[in-house]
């Protein structure tokens, strides 16, 4: 523990300031002194990145600091990964969630937002992008297992695209294996409920409170 | 026109400028931004809501050109960037239209350039911009902003619906929401007898296929102007120039805009401010536009109305009305609807800002930022406009004073969504007049703002 006390504090500060190459290599000293993965997730890298996104929620830090965080956390994960794979006990996620804009449409900011905010708070997310047909959705979530399929829609004329996938994983027995979570500035609670979305995220805070309440975290 | 020469030159760049895939693009972008910001001593704090130092806007004029210059534009579709050096950017960007006359008839009108302080008006721009209008309003919603007698232009709003349809983007729905558009806007114009006024078009047009069909003929004219946006921050795609390419060929009007966000990767406002003045120059670059308009948006508001945004808006429309020929427009973007008092102060704080920056003309409103349909009329529209006419010649230290009066007054009311009321409740859908609750609002909006010094009565 006391070994962890003296490298935990050099951690969060790397991660906080979105430095790379100090967090890769405090992870790597980690290792060699044989510390346990799972206290880095808790201790350092789950907390920074919730603060992270907390302050860029009241706009005290913007939105580049909190991506060099979240790159910062992503290589402490790389040096983390092969020690993690042998010690399965050790959860890291709270699920995976792949997330898009859907066709026709390209405001993806929001959709950065929520997916980096999803990210910051323990999600591991698959980013499809703009403009993203339909079945791309469904074939990437198989691919990666996801458990969550977001999607966002700034456009009247780009939200029927969102029912569509809503539709297809119904027709293809998949509803249970995904679940939905809509958002962007045309979408309603109302709407998300009456072509059967399994959830609305009015902005990025509640997109986050929604995920986890669907992974049951 | 003069500036429209060069598509050929556009598409050669869009075609062999240097490859990079995009998220080292956005990388680019992030890091430089606030190098420059430090380097160019741009500073917001946060005090002062209307930018009165003049070598500040000039800097943030060099910062937005070193960043046009290095970043240039990126084509997502292909992944390259579109370059320019400064020596061609400085080259191009001079002949850029400095006047021009937009609609026909008894209803042509001519929009000019303006300096920051400049004594003459502004172009009125009256409409819901992008707004989602459900169809059986669509006709009575536009006609309240036809009719107001301040508009020199119209925008439209976007049809919900297409004959009780959906309407999906890239399908044939979206096309005929097109002509839908066109043949409502027209018939609200002459229903208001403004045939000829210019129509800022095609809401609907998402996708280039739409923009094409209703640029023919028969639906909206040479004399209305067309959009093209530029994809944020500093991207465009081959949808986007595809639009550029018909409406060049076809020699109509094109009116660029560009929305930052605010906190997004540009940083704060300073950055903003920067990105803003690169992205305005760059819409000349590839688009060869005639009007450039900008509305930076906050990520969780939507609006353009929080004090940051504010001050990037006056600082980089002085940074470019200052040092380039452009004609500049600034689109009213607040969270507050009809039947409100919040619209009209966030809509006096837009306009005052624009306006003794050096904005040619002002657009808008934008009532609850576009969110709740068939929340908008015509009346905030006229009040936006009567507020640009009160600044006009204003200094800028005394609009800084009016502006600073104005905020309080809607600050607490930003995240609050207030919508106000759909556009039956507001107005009288028989006589097309506001109802006298909101009439009233209006009156004790402008008697309020008129005692601290715009001269609204
Ligand atoms: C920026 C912007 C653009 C930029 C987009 C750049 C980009 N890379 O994203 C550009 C300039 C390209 C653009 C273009 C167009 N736009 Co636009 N645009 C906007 C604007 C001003 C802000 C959108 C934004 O980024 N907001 C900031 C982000 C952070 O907010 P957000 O996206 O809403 O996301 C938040 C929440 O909604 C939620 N959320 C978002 N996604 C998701 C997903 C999930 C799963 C969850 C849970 C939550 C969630 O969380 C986010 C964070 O808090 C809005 C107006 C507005 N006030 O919103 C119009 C707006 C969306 N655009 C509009 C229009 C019409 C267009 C054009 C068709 C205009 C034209 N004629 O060319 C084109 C279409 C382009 C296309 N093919 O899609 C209309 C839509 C009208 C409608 N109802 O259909 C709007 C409402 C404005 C308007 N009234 O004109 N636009």
């Amino acid at each position: 523990m006391s070994a962890f006390k003296q490298i935990q504090d050099q951690l969060r500060v790397a991660i906080r300031e979105g430095n790379e190459e100090q967090a890769t290599i405090l992870a790597q000293r980690a290792v060699e002194m044989g510390i346990d993965p799972s206290l880095i997730f808790d201790e350092c890298i789950t907390p920074v990145l919730a603060q992270a996104g907390d302050q860029f929620a009241r706009l005290e830090i913007f939105l580049p600091e909190v991506l060099l965080a979240a790159d910062a956390a992503k290589a402490i994960f790389k040096v983390l990964e092969p020690v993690i794979q042998a010690d399965e006990a050790v959860s890291v996620s709270l699920g995976k969630v792949i997330i898009g804009t859907v066709s026709g449409d390209v405001h993806e900011i929001g959709k950065n937002i929520v997916g980096i905010m999803l990210e910051v708070n323990g999600f591991s997310v698959k980013d499809l992008g703009r403009d993203v047909p339909v079945s791309a959705f469904l074939d990437t979530a198989r691919d990666y297992q996801a458990d969550i399929i977001a999607m966002s829609s700034l456009l009247t004329t780009s939200m029927p695209y969102i029912r569509d996938l809503v539709n297809l994983i119904k027709d293809t027995g998949e509803n249970k294996r995904f679940k939905t979570l809509i958002g962007g500035g045309p979408v309603t609670s109302e709407w998300a409920a009456a072509i059967g979305a399994d959830g609305y995220g009015k902005d990025a805070t509640e997109a986050v409170k929604v995920a986890k309440q669907m992974v049951g975290a | 026109m003069r500036n429209a020469s060069r598509l050929i030159e556009i598409l050669d760049r869009m075609e062999n400028g240097p490859g990079i895939i995009e998220k080292d693009f956005d990388s680019l972008i992030m890091k430089r931004i606030p190098e420059l910001v430090n380097e160019f001593e741009i500073k917001f704090y946060g005090e002062n809501f209307v930018n009165t130092d003049d070598a500040m806007a000039d800097r943030c004029y060099e910062a937005g050109l070193k960043l046009a210059e290095e970043a240039g534009v990126y084509c997502v579709s292909n992944n390259r960037r579109m370059i320019w050096s400064r020596r061609e950017i400085l080259d191009t960007i001079k002949w850029a239209p400095t006047s021009i006359v937009i609609g026909a008839g008894r209803d042509a009108h001519n929009e000019y350039r303006r300096d920051p302080e400049d004594p003459r008006r502004p172009t009125i721009i009256c409409g819901p911009i992008g707004q989602t209008i459900p169809e059986d309003l669509f006709l009575p919603i536009m006609q309240s902003y036809f009719q107001e007698q301040i508009a020199d232009t119209v925008i439209t709003g976007t049809i919900e619906t297409v004959y009780g349809r959906e309407c999906r983007t890239k399908s044939p729905w979206e096309i005929l929401s097109g002509w839908h558009e066109a043949e409502l806007a027209l018939t609200a114009a002459k229903r208001a007898g403004r045939e000829g006024i210019a129509i800022g078009c095609v809401e609907n047009a998402n996708s280039d296929i739409t923009e094409l069909s209703a640029t023919s003929y028969g639906a909206f004219r040479q004399t209305d102007w067309h959009h093209i946006a530029m994809i944020s921050e500093l991207k465009t795609d081959y949808m986007l120039l595809n639009k550029l390419t018909h409406l060049t060929k076809t020699d109509c009007i094109l009116h660029s805009f560009y929305n930052p966000i605010y906190g997004g990767l540009a940083g704060g406002a300073e950055g903003l401010a920067v990105v803003t003045v690169a992205g305005l120059i760059m819409l000349q670059m590839i688009y060869m536009t005639t009007t450039h308009s900008q509305c930076p948006t906050h990520p969780f508001f939507l609006s353009n109305t929080a004090p940051p945004i504010i001050w990037s808006i006056g600082l980089s429309v002085q940074a470019l009305s200052r040092n380039t020929p452009f004609m500049l427009d600034v689109l009213t973007s607040p969270v507050g609807g009809p039947c409100t008092k919040t619209v009209l102060y966030e809509s006096a704080a837009i306009a005052t800002t624009a306006t003794v920056s050096g904005a040619a003309r002002l657009m808008g409103v934008r009532s609850t930022v576009g969110k709740f349909r068939g929340h908008a009329s015509g009346l905030e529209a006229r009040f936006n406009g009567e507020v640009g006419y009160a600044a006009a010649g204003m200094k800028r230290e005394k609009a800084n004073e009016i502006v600073k009066q104005i905020v309080p007054k809607y600050l607490n009311q930003l995240d609050k969504e207030p919508k106000g009321k759909i556009f039956p409740e507001a107005y009288d859908m028989h006589t097309l007049r506001p109802r006298p609750e909101w009439l009233k609002m209006y009156d004790e909006a402008k008697e309020e703002l008129s005692k601290i010094g715009l001269a609204l009565k």
